[in-house]
């Protein structure tokens, strides 16, 4: 079977895992910082940062997008009136922000070598 | 001879407001968790304003006829505008379709978060409803209904709703305990501490970061009553379970200790020393990395109360425990079983033990840890009987390597998925 490295920078591990392997199924059992909890692409808690090989990951469904804009939105509501907005604004305007650097843990799959991590 | 009927009135709570809930003093233990000893209320309220009155929360489906019988008595359904649910929880979701029945002309507003959960707690796709989160408002003419998004007090979809010309704070779940004294008002029933601290402790606790951050939101707001929607109506110093809720939530070793030391705790429990030896040596090994305070106790000196208010604040957790009859023992399950109450998801965390036949404890005690969502960055350490000089050796670097993950800079490890 195809195999692929995984590396989660926060944790300093590398895992050599078969191609197809989603990422949850590897980051809890090295302690990364990713957090989860439906594991159904729903709730938004497992979102990771891709930090080298975007492209060696499975594409997000629409599910995953559409979780993933929900999710964003939450945290600009959060972020109201904080002072930080505009910084904040201005960081997600930046093109595709999620779907290309953010992604789920529970959705995405591994079918060549990347780096990730918490965000 | 027959029964006088029961008549169920409505009760003034300010010149807008009335409490329109159920009393039930006969339940004695609530979501399976939560003992009462007299009982609970289902708090509902109706606001009535120049143009429109709002209904908030409902009751238990089971107690419905007393909270319609005391809406009749202060209002007509065909004047309903508005009713909002701060929580969707049965208990007070429960008569939420046959109101919206009576008046179909209201408008549900819930939280963002609750939209999923109404269709799936009423079965029910075509509801019609306007999600809200903080600064939104519905006006009532009048006076104005403004909501704060609070989420996770107790479920994702928990918000609060300010009635902002009276200075009231339907709460929903927060500042509410399960008490049922028909006096209702808190300078009126009997001394019900007790009961606000409990509900604290089981409910509310787990999710203290989320109680600090909606205190953020409703400590600025002139509050002159919380109207919660289990137990007393607060109109007697309101303020005071503001800041009780306040203290109850803010962690206080960082605030009588070194508030940058980071703490591993390592528990432990032996039968003939080996397991304590092996917590030994993982304590001198973390202790090489230093810069974080190391405690390690024995589980057959304490109970589980304290260890629990400990590990609460910890940043690192060792579980150590031998196998007997295949399983690790009562006093390690009775401490993990009770993480549940506690936030302990992210905490850094590690089994180990010594066994003489299978060994199967250290590896429940993982599969546990990972299932409270815990960091477990390496698997557990088993040793078979007595520890040797090299073995000791594997529960120092075993200890060296948790502590360097503590401290954030773990060592590189690269390892097949077939290891894990």
């Amino acid at each position: 079977m195809a195999k692929a490295k995984i590396k989660f920078a926060d944790v300093n591990v590398t895992v050599t895992v078969p191609v197809g392997t989603r990422i949850i199924e590897i980051s809890e059992k090295v302690g990364s910082y990713i957090a989860y909890n439906c594991r159904e692409g729903d709730c938004g808690s497992c979102l990771f940062t891709v930090l080298d090989g975007a492209e060696h990951l499975s594409k997000p469904s629409a599910l995953e997008n559409a979780t993933l804009f929900a999710h964003f939105q939450q945290v600009l509501d959060g972020w109201r009136g904080a002072g930080d907005m505009e910084a904040l604004q201005e960081m997600m305007k930046r093109e595709n922000f999620a779907g290309k650097i953010c992604r789920l843990a529970c959705q995405t799959q591994v079918f060549g070598d990347a780096t990730v991590a918490p965000l | 001879m027959s029964a006088q009927p029961v008549r169920y009135d409505a009760v003034t709570v300010t010149e807008r407001v009335h409490w329109i809930g159920a009393l039930d003093p006969t339940m004695r233990t609530f979501d399976v968790i939560l003992k009462t000893p007299n009982g609970t209320t289902y708090n509902a309220y109706l606001v009535r304003g120049s143009e429109g009155v709002a209904v908030i929360d409902t009751v238990k489906a089971e107690r419905a006829d007393q909270f319609f019988a005391r809406l009749e008595a202060v209002a007509d359904y065909r004047e309903i505008k508005v009713i909002v649910l701060n929580h969707l929880e049965p208990d007070h979701s429960g008569a939420l379709p046959e109101l919206m029945r009576r008046a179909p002309q209201a408008k549900l507003y819930i939280s963002d978060a609750a939209q999923l959960m109404l269709k799936a707690l009423l079965n029910n796709n075509d509801i019609d409803y306007i999600p809200v989160t903080t600064n939104d408002s519905v006006s009532l003419g009048d006076c104005t209904l403004r909501f704060l998004n609070t989420p996770y007090l107790h479920w994702p979809d928990t918000q609060c709703t300010y009635l902002v010309e009276e200075g009231v704070l339907f709460s929903g779940d927060v500042f509410g305990c399960h008490y049922c004294d028909e006096q209702l008002f808190n300078d009126r029933v009997g001394d019900f501490r007790f009961s606000f601290e409990y509900y604290y402790a089981h409910i509310m606790r787990p999710f203290k970061s989320y109680v600090l951050s909606a205190l953020e939101l409703i400590e600025p707001l002139p509050v002159r009553l919380i109207a919660p929607t289990h137990g007393p109506i607060l109109r007697d110093h309101p303020q005071h379970y503001i800041q009780r809720y306040r203290e109850l939530s803010t962690p206080r070793l960082h605030l009588e200790m070194d508030r940058d030391i980071k703490t591993m705790i390592i528990f432990y429990i032996s039968s003939y020393g080996n397991t304590m030896h092996m917590a030994e040596a993982i304590r001198d090994g973390a202790a090489e990395v230093g810069g974080f305070r190391i405690s390690l106790y024995d589980l057959e000196g304490g109970e589980v109360e304290p260890f629990i208010d400990l590990v609460e604040e910890a940043d690192a957790i060792l579980v150590g425990s031998p196998t007997i009859n295949g399983d690790a023992v009562k006093p390690v399950w009775d401490l993990l079983s009770s993480f549940a109450r506690i936030n302990v998801k992210g905490k850094v965390a590690g089994a180990f033990g010594s066994y003489g036949w299978t060994g199967e404890a250290v590896r429940m005690i993982d599969d546990r840890l990972r299932g409270l969502k815990m960091r477990v960055p390496l698997g557990g350490l088993r040793i078979k009987l007595i520890p040797g000089a090299d073995e000791l050796k594997d529960c120092h670097l075993f200890g060296r390597d948790i502590g360097e993950f503590l401290m954030g800079k773990p060592r590189a490890r690269e390892i097949d998925m077939s290891q894990l």
